[in-house]
């Protein structure tokens, strides 16, 4: 299980609205007035389905959303520094050494053409300035941190001689060798085998406490966040719906969305359609400006098609978006 | 008989180009599907069940053993393309965007098979209606390309496709591992309805322990090309015998926090390549159990009773080290359905 | 060792490959309209020379009579027959002509290497600005302008008004004293033999025909590399290493490396080409290449010098794809797998 945090922020996003302007039609808003806090040596688990923003806030992160999508309005501090008042060098500096981030498919996004050793060797050497030799060992030495069986013969191996789980672990090592103080894991478990992915996992976590950092661990797979995160936030439409501790989260999820996620797991279809039905077309005279999970909301009211709901926070720091949320 | 499909002592190598060695995908794999149940077929990669679905659709030649539909042989000569059984076993893709045409109308993708039955026209609209409105699909969906759908639509085109013809059979070949949550239980919701609706066997081929816990009747567990260990789903999820059942079950992942995910059994290192395997168990390399004996000799299938078969010669052992219950899928589903009632 | 092993594969099919070249040839080349006895001997020569000219050429024989000939001179003695034109044998006359176009098509790739590169280096990392525009405007006109075109504008501009080169006259000037003949290559020649004058002499004359080669070549190379280049900035892991905060140098450097198979096919392509593509740039400049050679003979129905030709071509084609794959083995670890 996983220990408290610390205090103190590392990561503040506010009001964060990002969008993909497309040619002759409205706009694609990825993310709406997001806001999000992540504390020293805490890890989120960030759970949402396709489309619901998430690989979009993982890169906004980074400042690197693709082209040709922009942030519209919002802030991201990190560390207390506003991240788009960096010029590009600065961000370079950032990115890999104290922001890092894990990505899935390791093997199509590593070069194909440099050795896995020589992959993290580079990160090391560029931002910790550090002579051929010396990034190499340190290299070396993270392969091992990350329990690659034969370290020096894998050091040498190409992207394409790596099994998925090897290759994974060679994308930690990469992110990790700087000690970054925040890393972003964007689905980096998904097409892993069960017991690969149990390994890696732990191997995560150990590494990433171990250093203090804080992590924001993204996934479509609620289950993994119940075991392997301090708190839990869901993310729906560009925004987040539910927000709490983890155990608080599993013992009383109080958005609809969460509940018919975590229906999704049971075993009773009966109870499955109690919570979620197909998309409904909003009622005359709907403004528009309602919940965006109305139409899908087994709860909607006329609230819910007219006013758009804040996120609320109750007693034990659970924040819930929801005009009827779900009591126990 | 009520079987309708038999494999017996299926192997399949497949050499590799330049040298001697071949790929050992498929080991001695013996199993049954009667009618209207579903036989789960899970491993992880490389552990063969998506080349034992690829031969019991008779596309290759196994390098041995026999595979009969209805007690009729299945090889190259007669296979899902041949007259005999065209239509009588369909195939559920994992990926749906790319086993669909693109260019191609929903409604004419799903009336393809019974063209090759060659029916006629009005019969076939008609058919493609009725089908889709079975699977859930509206009707103005018909007149769209697959890429005016959701994953969760193009997976229920995928499957209006296959039961079209009535099959006997369906080899579903991972059909949800590419979908949301949500649009996972609802394709397993609706396999189900159909299943019951329709009589059909499911040879469903997944690394989805969760949903082949809900949909299946009996479960056949996979490691380099072989079962080992195989019977009806309770039997296998609440009580696996085999070291390596035990370390899969053990790495799902429920949301519950207090659960705990009760086992002594881990397994290190990851799956050895299939060519050249060790005489002996295959799983010797990882196994906390292993022994001498293991090293030298493969099990053979330990009967423990009600069908569920073992290959270990340890499983009487593991069982007593495993104290812990294993019944962490019920245990799950009980406190899951209160969370749910609970809240309306 | 797996090298070696791929090497004598290789080998082994060169000798049935250059055979189904030739026959092919062969049968074809026969198919030029043109008498040669006629050619050689006038149009006022008598029949009963023609035929005893005939007979002695072998000409009297059916074509299948004649190939199995021309194979068994060929793989027995190594003799490529005889040119009528030159009276010397083929195989000589090749030996003084190809060196001088493989030094000049040589020369010019690797000049048409530096401008392409760099240029199309810059045209994919700069996506729009002046370097951009004037790539694309470039690999236009290197594709437009005709090369024996742009050798003459050249010759004019360098020579005739600005006298900075020697005239357009073949390799050397024409009281320079050559070299002995080692590699046929006239600059590693003179430095073998330390004769600083034929030297001078002969890189004189090879800068304008290697500037025309190499501006037009330069064309196709600009673009492979800015196309490919600009696949590889966009791919996965480049897109990775900006993620990870990489400088943009050693982003450059990685797409480069991975661009490399590309170009390097471009330039096999190409070189296979000017072998006898060349041929016009030779004329304009009196070069006496191998291009030249063949192109007389086919005018003047020399069989021949157009089989040594051809046969000479293929043998160094085939032994440039093999270099070829030997660089993809030694730059991509995925084929050696």
């Amino acid at each position: 299980m996983v220990e408290n945090s610390e205090a103190g922020t590392i990561l503040n996003i506010e009001k964060l609205n990002v969008s993909y302007p497309i040619y002759e039609a409205d706009p694609v808003h990825a993310l709406r007035g997001l806001d999000l806090k992540i504390s020293k040596g805490e890890i989120i688990g960030l759970v949402g389905e396709s489309g619901s923003g998430k690989t979009t806030l993982a890169r906004s992160i980074m400042q690197l959303i693709s082209q040709p999508g922009r942030v519209d309005s919002g802030r991201i501090e990190y560390d207390g520094q506003d991240l788009a008042t960096l010029n590009e060098k600065e961000l370079r500096t950032l990115r890999g050494n104290d922001i890092a981030m894990v990505i899935p498919n390791p093997r199509t996004e590593l070069n194909p053409l440099v050795t896995v050793g020589m992959q993290i060797a580079n990160v090391a050497r560029y931002h910790l300035s550090l002579p051929r030799k010396e990034a190499k060992a340190m290299a070396l030495a993270m392969l091992e941190a990350v329990q690659i069986p034969d370290p020096l013969r894998r050091f040498k191996a190409y992207p394409h001689e790596l099994s998925g789980g090897m290759a994974q672990r060679v994308v930690m090592a990469i992110a990790l060798i700087c000690s970054p103080r925040f890393i972003i894991s964007d689905d980096a478990t998904s097409g892993l085998d069960v017991t690969v992915q149990t390994q890696v996992l732990e191997l995560l976590q150990d590494l990433v406490q171990q250093q203090g950092a804080s992590m924001l661990f993204i996934t479509r797979d609620i289950g993994i966040t119940a075991h392997y995160c301090h708190k839990v936030a869901i993310i729906f439409a560009g925004e987040i719906v539910e927000l709490a501790e983890t155990k608080n989260f599993f013992n009383n999820p109080q958005h609809p969305y969460s509940v018919m996620l975590l229906s999704a797991f049971s075993h009773n279809p009966k109870l499955r359609g109690m919570w979620s039905k197909a998309a409904e077309a909003p009622p005359e005279g709907a403004s528009g400006e309602g919940c965006y999970f109305a139409p899908r909301c087994v709860r909607a009211s006329d609230k819910c098609w007219a006013e758009h709901p804040l996120l609320r926070t109750s007693g034990e720091a659970h924040g819930v978006r929801c005009h009827h949320p779900v009591e126990r | 008989m009520s079987d309708v499909l038999t494999v017996k002592n299926l192997i399949q190598h497949f050499p590799i180009a330049g040298s001697r060695s071949v790929v050992q995908a498929v080991n001695d794999v013996s199993f049954t599907v009667a009618r209207g149940e579903t036989l789960s077929l899970v491993g992880e990669s490389g552990s063969g069940k998506t080349t034992v679905g690829r031969c019991i659709l008779g596309l290759i030649n196994p390098t041995g053993g026999d595979i009969s539909f209805h007690g009729e042989k299945i090889d190259k000569r007669n296979n899902v393309r041949g007259k005999n059984l065209l239509g009588k076993i369909q195939l559920v893709f994992q990926e749906p965007a790319e086993s669909l045409d693109p260019r191609v109308r929903i409604g004419v993708t799903i009336g393809e098979p019974l063209r090759s039955l060659g029916e006629r026209r009005e019969e076939r609209e008609k058919r493609v209606r009725e089908i889709a409105r079975r699977v859930g699909l509206g009707e103005d969906s018909l007149y769209q390309y697959p890429a005016e759908l959701s994953a969760g639509q193009q997976q229920r085109v995928g499957i209006a496709r296959a039961i079209i013809t009535n099959p006997d059979l369906i080899v579903l070949d991972e059909p949800t591992s590419a979908l949301d949550p949500t649009a996972r239980s609802e394709i397993i919701d609706l396999l189900i309805r159909l299943q019951k609706d329709l009589n059909t066997a499911y040879l469903f081929i997944s690394h989805d322990l969760s949903t082949v816990r809900y949909l299946s009747h009996r479960v056949a567990v996979m490691y380099l090309g072989m079962i080992v260990e195989q019977g009806s789903a309770p039997d296998i999820f609440s009580r696996p015998r085999h070291p390596y059942s035990i370390g899969l079950l053990s790495s799902v992942l429920l949301p519950n926090t207090n659960l705990e995910r009760s086992s002594e059994v881990s397994l290190q290192g990851e799956i050895p390549s299939p060519i050249d395997l060790p005489e002996g168990c295959f799983l010797t390399s990882r196994c906390p159990f292993v022994e001498t004996q293991c090293r030298a000799e493969m099990p053979k299938a330990d009967d423990i009773g009600g069908g569920h078969l073992v290959h270990c010669f340890k499983h009487d052992n593991v069982i007593d080290e495993e104290k812990a219950t294993l019944d962490y899928f019920e245990r799950f589903q009980e406190e899951a359905e209160k969370l749910l009632i609970s809240g309306q | 060792m797996r090298i070696m092993r791929y090497i004598g594969k290789r080998m082994i099919f060169i000798g049935p490959q250059l055979l189904g070249i030739i026959l092919v040839s062969f049968f074809l080349v026969k198919l030029i309209p043109g008498d040669p006895a006629v050619m050689m001997l006038g149009p006022m020569a008598s029949e009963s020379t023609l035929e005893e000219l005939r007979a002695d050429m072998g000409l009297n024989l059916s074509v299948p009579q004649q190939f199995l000939i021309y194979i068994e001179n060929l793989v027995l003695h190594g003799d490529l027959g005889r040119s009528w034109q030159t009276t010397r044998p083929v195989t000589e006359d090749l030996f003084l002509r190809m060196p001088a176009t493989l030094e000049l098509i040589t020369l010019g790739l690797i000049l048409g290497l530096l401008i392409g590169v760099p240029l199309g280096v810059g045209a994919a990392y700069l996506k729009r600005g002046i370097l951009a525009k004037f790539s694309d405007y470039y690999g236009l006109l290197a594709g437009a302008l005709p090369d024996f075109w742009l050798a003459l504008v050249l010759i004019f501009f360098f020579y005739t008004i600005l006298g900075w080169v020697p005239p357009p006259l073949g390799r050397l000037d024409f009281f320079t004293i050559p070299p002995p003949t080692i590699t046929g290559a006239l600059l590693i020649d003179s430095l073998l033999d330390g004769n600083w004058q034929a030297l001078s002499s002969a890189a004189g004359h090879l800068i304008l025909p290697v500037l025309t080669l190499g501006l037009i070549s330069g064309g196709p190379i600009l673009k492979m590399t800015q196309s490919t280049m600009d696949r590889m900035l966009e791919s996965d892991y480049s897109r990775y290493e900006e993620m990870c905060g990489l400088p943009k140098a050693i982003i450059i450097r990685h797409a480069l490396r991975n661009s490399l198979p590309s170009v390097v096919t471009i330039v096999s392509v190409l070189y296979g080409f000017l072998i006898g593509g060349a041929v016009l740039v030779e004329i304009v400049f009196s070069w006496g290449g191998a291009g030249q050679y063949a192109v007389q003979g086919v005018l003047n129905a020399d069989i021949n010098p157009v089989l040594g030709f051809v046969f000479f071509s293929a043998v160094l084609s085939l032994i440039i794809y093999l270099i070829v794959d030997l660089i993809y083995f030694a730059i991509d670890p995925r084929v050696r797998g």
